[in-house]
């Protein structure tokens, strides 16, 4: 479904993404992890057409290298942000309204994005501010208007950030959802393993922009290289 | 703010104001700041739009003005071209230099694009003066003396029939400024707005920044450049003078008494500071200080500008 084959990223001297290739299968929930700094979300700006880059990237068959990110958004990749980014100016309905009319490549959609504000539980703050909104709200908002250009998968940076367990329980399930019963599928770039061993299929693991490894989540979390780079000694022997 | 509560601020707006000339239709000199209440709504709200909906920081918007002025005045001068024609043909090439100049802009971020747009501006003046200028038919370091009114159907509207120049002053003003209302209140609105929020969000759910960006120079450079070429043909003299910073400033503070990115407020901004200028005439030279102290003030009381009035009370209504 996505492949990025042999994908180079400088910044000046610095090699942010080094000859990274890897694919996503359709329907997987795939996981995305590394030190701080590894390059993951230079990873997600080269996909989504933020950065330019060498090597290519193939989305169901079509190759997105030089595509601005607007024309990739209406391709079928979704994403969220990192840092939660909302349009403070607009309410919860227009700003889902925004992904449905533009990125959706159909033009506006009431009934899809009525079932998404109820899909996330979000029809008390329909007419809401988005800057009102909490830190979950918010969470909720960015993936609720990537949902709205009715993507064919959806990149996730980084949903856990800032959240108490709780939270955290709430958003695995909805990731779950999303996957299962809209049938999308999902990469997750996150920090907490124990999210992403119980999520996803496959395990991405990159250090300084190279892939260290890509497996299954237990057999990622038991790669020796995965132990001396990322995850440390403590965490496999207690996983 | 609702469309309809905007329809409802700009029909209020107007209605005042048409109603005017019945008790000061005789008196010229007020009629006089009337007309430029209505033309300098028009280019305060163009200039909203693009820096406080956009929130693109493009100072070019009086050289957008002089430039439609100019285009207006030598295609009647100096190729006869009837005013009625001459004043859309100045919008669309004011339309295009809006392109010509938003073009480098789209990849420059917020101080940058300010000086691009101001260099703009600073570059005209000597454009006009020098012998490109001549050239072209702008009079030089005189300027255009001989501009001719607007004809319709053989009636002349000019400062020597004030009351009927009015009404097709208040005609286009009030038709500029229902576009730009339209436009906000548009999908066009809703996406310079997420652009101006988060611009790497709105690209990642579809909108083209450039498609837009470029849209609202386009746009606002159009409605400048048209009302521009009006005032030309109203005043029948043109001077590259117009390019000083008196003017420039003047036109933000409307934007800052109205309440920037608050729309209709860029009009209230126009009306209350052509009019308070025009009542501060008398202190001479302590007017700019007196407009200056003014202005601070208002910023510190009312942020938000006059439009924070009515936009504060919906917030607090909304918060309960």
């Amino acid at each position: 479904m996505l492949a990025l084959k042999n994908v180079t990223k400088k910044f000046g001297e610095l090699i942010a993404v080094n000859d990274l290739s890897f694919t996503v299968e359709q329907g997987q929930i795939f996981g995305i992890a590394g030190p701080n700094g590894a390059g993951k979300s230079t990873v997600y700006n080269l996909i989504t057409g933020f950065y330019p880059y060498e090597g290519e990237i193939v989305f169901n068959g079509k190759n997105l290298s030089g595509m601005p990110p607007y024309k990739i958004a209406r391709a079928g990749i979704a994403r969220t942000f990192q840092i939660p980014q909302i349009f403070p100016s607009l309410t919860v309905d227009t700003s889902l309204n925004v992904g449905s009319r533009f990125g959706s490549g159909t033009g506006l959609d009431p009934a899809h994005v009525d079932k998404i504000i109820e899909f996330l539980e979000l029809s008390e703050d329909r007419f809401t501010k988005t800057n009102k909104l909490n830190l979950m709200g918010k969470k909720k908002l960015m993936i609720g208007a990537a949902l709205a250009t009715k993507p064919g998968i959806l990149m996730l940076d980084e949903p856990m950030a800032g959240s108490n367990a709780r939270e955290i329980k709430a958003l695995m399930d909805l990731i779950l959802r999303i996957n299962q019963e809209m049938g999308l599928t999902i990469i997750i770039i996150e920090h907490f393993m124990k999210v992403l061993t119980e999520l996803t299929q496959e395990l991405l693991i990159i250090e300084s922009g190279s892939m260290i490894c890509c497996d299954s989540p237990e057999k990622a979390t038991r790669d020796p290289k995965v132990i001396e780079s990322y995850i440390g000694d403590a965490y496999a022997e207690n996983n | 703010m609702r469309l309809k509560q905007m329809a409802i601020i700009i029909g209020v707006l107007y209605g005042i104001m048409a109603i005017l000339p019945v008790f000061v239709g005789d008196t010229r000199f007020i009629m006089n700041i009337l007309v430029m209440c209505l033309i300098w709504a028009v280019v305060a709200s163009c200039w909203d739009l693009i820096m406080g909906f956009a929130g693109i920081f493009s100072f070019g918007q009086v050289a957008f003005f002089v430039m439609g002025a100019y285009c207006s005045g030598i295609l009647a001068i100096e190729h006869g071209v009837p005013p009625v024609f001459a004043i859309p043909l100045a919008g669309v090439f004011t339309g295009a230099m809006g392109v010509l100049v938003g073009l480098p802009c789209l990849r420059l971020a917020g101080p940058y694009v300010a000086l691009v747009t101001f260099g703009v501006h600073m570059a005209l003046q000597p454009v006009l003066r020098g012998k490109i200028g001549l050239a072209m038919g702008s009079g030089g370091s005189v300027g255009l003396l001989t501009i001719p009114p607007v004809n319709i159907f053989g009636y002349t509207f000019s400062s020597a029939n004030m009351v009927p120049t009015f009404y097709l002053t208040l005609l286009l003003s009030l038709a500029c400024v229902l576009v730009i209302m339209f436009v906000i209140k548009s999908y066009w609105g809703v996406a310079f707005l997420a652009l101006k929020d988060s611009p790497d969000f709105a690209m990642s759910l579809g909108i083209s920044a450039f498609k837009y960006k470029l849209m609202v120079f386009a746009l606002t450079s159009f409605l400048t450049g048209i009302i521009g070429a009006y005032y030309g043909h109203f005043y029948g003299v043109l001077s590259f003078r117009m390019l000083d910073l008196d003017l420039f400033s003047i036109l933000m503070v409307m934007m800052l008494v109205g309440g920037l990115g608050h729309f209709p407020g860029a009009v209230f901004g126009a009306f209350i500071v052509v009019a308070g200028s025009e009542m501060m005439a008398p202190l001479g030279a302590y007017r700019a200080v007196v407009m200056g102290a003014l202005v601070v003030i208002l910023v510190l009381v009312l942020p938000n500008g006059v439009m924070g009035l009515f936009t504060g009370k919906q917030d607090r209504a909304e918060a309960g």
